[in-house]
């Protein structure tokens, strides 16, 4: 039986400017940061709370994985913003929101009622977009 | 710019003289007895060896021995002195400066990193080793 997801990928234009955009806008803590190889840097992070579920940043670049040609194709995907999502948890959305966008974090609009809670879309400094969700009760 | 060498036989007599490189790349090698190898004249050897490979006999045996050296240096049955010797190289000094100008590193703190990788490695999924080629399926 499968209990949890622990690793997740999140493709950035660069490893260094995404560490600081995730350390210190959205709040998040290195778990690792190291070479593994000559050329692959293993970067991962995770939010105080749940420092078992670890968000990996991960450069599309030549060499061991993708061609040159792969690479620069998910790098154009990437910078047209139409890769990746993902869902971010807090018990206040609009707080939060305020707190983000006081950053500089861009939202794509102010936080809103949905069924299942009040949310607020943002993206990342690499184009991805988040939900900032705050769950209503039950979800 | 440079012409490629066509003729096969003088390819052949190149790639003789390489394989003798690839071979005996541990013992202090002469240019006289590389290019002995191949049948040709130190000079005449050197600058169709060049001309075929892009780089000298010597630099293409200096690079031979830093790649074996990096080989050594990841495990840890050889001290750097010993590594040094193994791969043919006859003083610490020039090996050391060699393999900075080749590699980046002191082989001391090449082998530093190499340890710390592979300490690091042991965090990654396997899925990662294996997609990134970091390590066989």
């Amino acid at each position: 039986m499968i209990r949890r997801m622990s690793h997740a990928t999140i493709f950035v234009n660069n490893q260094n400017e995404a560490l600081e955009f995730y350390r210190d806008k959205l709040g998040f803590r290195v778990h690792t940061d190291a070479m593994v190889g000559e050329d692959f840097r293993w970067l991962t992070m995770c939010t105080e709370d749940d420092p078992d579920f670890e968000l990996i940043l991960m450069e599309p670049k030549p060499g061991m994985l993708m061609d040159d040609e792969t690479s620069q194709q998910l790098r154009a995907i990437m910078n047209k913003g139409v890769l990746g999502a993902g869902v971010f948890n807090t018990d206040d959305c609009r707080g939060t929101y305020e707190e983000l966008k006081a950053k500089g974090v861009k939202f794509i609009g102010e936080p809103a009622e949905r069924p299942y809670g009040v949310e607020a879309v943002f993206k990342d400094n690499s184009g991805n977009w988040f939900s900032l969700t705050q769950p209503t009760e039950g979800n | 710019m440079v012409r490629r060498i066509e003729d096969l036989e003088t390819l052949e007599r190149l790639d003789r003289a390489r394989d003798f490189i690839d071979h005996c790349y541990d013992h202090p090698l002469s240019l006289d007895q590389i290019s002995e190898k191949a049948c040709f004249s130190r000079y005449h050897f050197l600058r169709l060896f060049r001309q075929a490979f892009n780089k000298t006999p010597h630099q293409y045996l200096i690079e031979r021995r830093i790649e074996k050296a990096k080989e050594l240096l990841g495990g840890d049955e050889l001290r750097v002195t010993d590594v040094c010797y193994e791969v043919g190289f006859q003083s610490l000094g020039s090996f050391s400066t060699l393999f900075h100008r080749y590699v980046g590193h002191a082989p001391i703190i090449y082998r530093e990193k190499v340890k710390q990788r592979e300490q690091a490695k042991r965090q990654v999924p396997g899925c990662f080793l294996v997609m990134y080629k970091l390590e066989s399926a």
